[in-house]
């Protein structure tokens, strides 16, 4: 008996909390393949730092996934499970050029961590195999999305406010609306490239 | 020795030229089968990087774990575990999931001196008359090569047309490799692979993966002794194709590494006119002897640290890169020459032994690389006797040289090079030296400083130049000695190149 009480104040509670947040959703097209949506920084808002640490591996000549979409501030590793050495760097992060980084070659089995602290796309590259890239979309909130393959998206937990939401996608400008949350919000874009 | 006319001596080393730049080569194949770019093997295609030479040395996979690379899976030919029938089965195979071709075509501008023509004495038209400029068409080769599992690998490489035309065109190399076959004998990894077909000979610096527009001279060098008073006509050089078989052992991007092979005996040293008969047709060589060649080398791997001196590839702290190493070998090569001349008696067979022996060096700093090789040559000679019922022997005809070259690569786009060519020949000094020059805009003198620069416009189009010079010549002298007429054969090649 104690316990179904306790259920449900659970989800009273749960309902109370998503009532005050929604969703955005919609879909990216134009492009093809996966996209990355996120919600842009709010002024005078922080967020908790994020404690998830995303794995990318390098198998078979490839990063994988190809693209990751974190949170400001995440720790992404890198492993290497091929039997070949691989290095990892990227150029610039959001087009910064002086965000340029390379964390060298580890062998086999190893991983090496970086804690991405400035918002945008990290392009990533090996320089011995020039055709391995990957993404790392570092989003400013806790609110992105990663599409499906055909575009659509969908970021929850949004709490309700007015946002710029911003779509990036491999090789295409990028796109920001502004996106009122009440619930739910709808944003669909348009990318080109 | 009639046919040594200035035109057909320019004809030959402009065929030279092309056959000696025409055999293996990068291979896009394996960039679609492992889905990777060219860069991964070369550093400027066609040279190797230190992956590259373990990616050959294992029979065209990679070192390990070769299946978690291949983005095409193989077709098998039957399902592994036949093996457990075998002999009562066909022992399974694969062979690639593409077909594994490449294919290469390339294109030059050549720019020659005015002086050049100076040669030609007085005005006279007696020898060729080279063009200022110049547009060649080049090779289109097709190169297929892989491996079919239980590590055999295959190359064929066939020029489909040279110079624009199909004539010329011919095998470059064509074998099977049985690499590692010393496990059947429980011999160490690596030690024993078995290679038969035609190929290039295992050279310190491979000829077919050089980088240079004009090959390297030393391997272009046929013998032919001085007229009149040697009869050496052997045009074996070093750098042509040879048939037999060839086994190997050791690595060729850390420690030793060493090769023999046995071959067909050099019989195009027979001429076709008189005094010479042509050797019986439809045989590559017409005696059971054969010839035999043989190399060994060591390299030492300069890294600090030894984790990364006994990798592949040496672990920079922007990436995996070449070792910092030194590389020393010797080799050698044993033939006989087969001249039939017309004797009193009938026709007589002069089977002039020769050989060539060197040594070599290679020095590697991350993308600067100093190499050369120095090669004496020796052929006996065989006179017909007074009588001419048979030989004497006479002076033998020798010759020397080799090169020096520097290749630095500025940018990963960007190759420079430098590089010195000598050979020092006294039977060609003498031919020379009463007749009319050893003349080539692509061999020449012999003697030579080329510097060169190429461009990869992509991983797989490459633009590439180079300016050979040479020093100043002339054919007639005043009775002081200076020189009347005197010329450079220097020339400027331009190279337009991609492989698909
Ligand atoms: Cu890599």
């Amino acid at each position: 008996m104690k316990r179904t009480w306790i259920m449900v104040v659970a989800v009273v509670a749960m309902l109370s909390f998503t009532a005050s947040a929604g969703t955005i959703s919609g879909k990216v097209s134009g492009v093809t393949g996966e996209s990355v949506v996120y919600v842009e920084a709010v002024a005078g808002k922080t967020f908790p730092a994020p404690t998830e640490k995303p794995v990318i591996d390098q198998k078979g000549l490839m990063f994988t996934p190809h693209i990751v979409a974190v949170e400001q501030g995440t720790t992404v590793e890198f492993l290497n499970s091929d039997k070949v050495a691989h290095n990892v760097f990227w150029p610039s992060v959001g087009g910064n050029k002086k965000f340029s980084k390379n964390l060298g070659t580890w062998p086999q089995g190893e991983k090496r961590a970086f804690k991405f602290d400035n918002p945008g796309a990290v392009p990533l590259l090996c320089n011995v195999h020039p055709e391995m890239g990957g993404y790392i979309v570092v989003s400013p909130t806790p609110y992105f999305a990663v599409t499906d393959k055909s575009g659509n998206y969908k970021i929850e937990n949004v709490p309700d406010g007015s946002y710029s939401v911003t779509a990036w996608h491999e090789g295409a400008k990028n796109s920001s609306k502004p996106v009122t949350v009440a619930g739910e919000g709808k944003a669909d874009f348009t990318l080109t490239k | 020795m009639r046919f040594r006319g200035p035109l057909f001596v320019f004809s030959l080393l402009l065929l030279t030229f092309f056959f000696a730049t025409a055999s293996s080569f990068a291979i896009p194949a394996f960039s679609r089968q492992y889905g990777t770019s060219c860069t991964t093997c070369h550093v400027d295609y066609p040279k190797l990087n230190d992956f590259g030479k373990a990616f050959k040395d294992a029979g065209f996979k990679f070192p390990k774990d070769d299946e978690s690379f291949l983005k095409v899976p193989p077709v098998m030919l039957g399902a592994p575990a036949q093996k457990e029938l075998w002999p009562h089965t066909v022992f399974p195979g694969t062979i690639p999931g593409l077909p594994p071709i490449g294919l290469r075509y390339n294109q030059f501008f050549q720019y020659t001196p005015a002086s050049a023509n100076n040669y030609n004495p007085g005005g006279s038209t007696a020898g060729p008359n080279v063009p200022r400029t110049d547009f060649e068409s080049g090779l289109f080769s097709i190169f297929m090569a892989g491996n079919f599992g239980s590590d055999i690998a295959f190359w064929v490489d066939d020029d489909l047309s040279v110079s624009g035309a199909n004539s010329n065109g011919g095998l470059g190399d064509g074998y099977l490799k049985f690499v590692n076959i010393g496990r059947v004998f429980k011999l160490p990894t690596d030690s024993l692979s078995l290679r038969v077909g035609q190929f290039e000979l295992d050279l310190p610096f491979s000829q077919a993966r050089s980088i240079n527009i004009s090959p390297w001279d030393i391997y272009t060098q046929a013998n032919i002794g001085f007229s009149g008073s040697q009869n050496v006509n052997n045009v074996f050089a070093l750098g042509d194709a040879a048939q037999g078989f060839e086994i190997s052992g050791g690595h060729q991007y850390a420690g030793y590494h060493y090769s023999l092979a046995i071959v067909n005996q050099n019989t195009s040293g027979t001429s076709s006119g008189a005094p010479n008969v042509s050797s019986p047709g439809g045989f590559f060589s017409d005696s059971n002897y054969k010839d035999i060649y043989g190399r060994f080398s060591y390299r030492f791997n300069l890294e600090k640290d030894s984790a990364s001196r006994h990798e592949v590839q040496a672990a920079g702290a922007t990436g995996p890169r070449d070792h910092t190493s030194l590389a020393l070998g010797t080799f050698f090569f044993k033939g006989r020459s087969v001249q039939r001349i017309d004797g009193d008696t009938g026709v007589l067979t002069a089977r002039e032994p020769f050989y060539r022996f060197g040594g070599d060096f290679s020095f590697n700093y991350r993308t600067f690389n100093l190499f050369g090789l120095y090669m004496y040559g020796h052929d006996d000679d065989l006179l017909l006797n007074s009588g001419a019922t048979g030989f004497t022997p006479g002076p033998a005809a020798k010759f020397n040289g080799g090169f020096l070259e520097a290749d630095y690569l500025a940018l990963p786009w960007v190759m420079t090079i430098l590089r010195y060519d000598r050979v020092q020949s006294s039977a060609d000094f003498l031919s020379q030296s009463g007749g009319v020059n050893y003349f080539s805009p692509v061999g020449s003198t012999r003697n030579r400083v080329t510097p060169g620069v190429q461009f990869l416009i992509h991983a797989n189009i490459k633009a590439a130049f180079e300016y050979a010079i040479r020093p100043q010549q002339a054919l007639v002298y005043d009775s002081n000695g200076k020189a009347l007429n005197a010329f450079r054969t220097n020339t400027a090649t331009g190279m337009l190149e991609f492989v698909y």
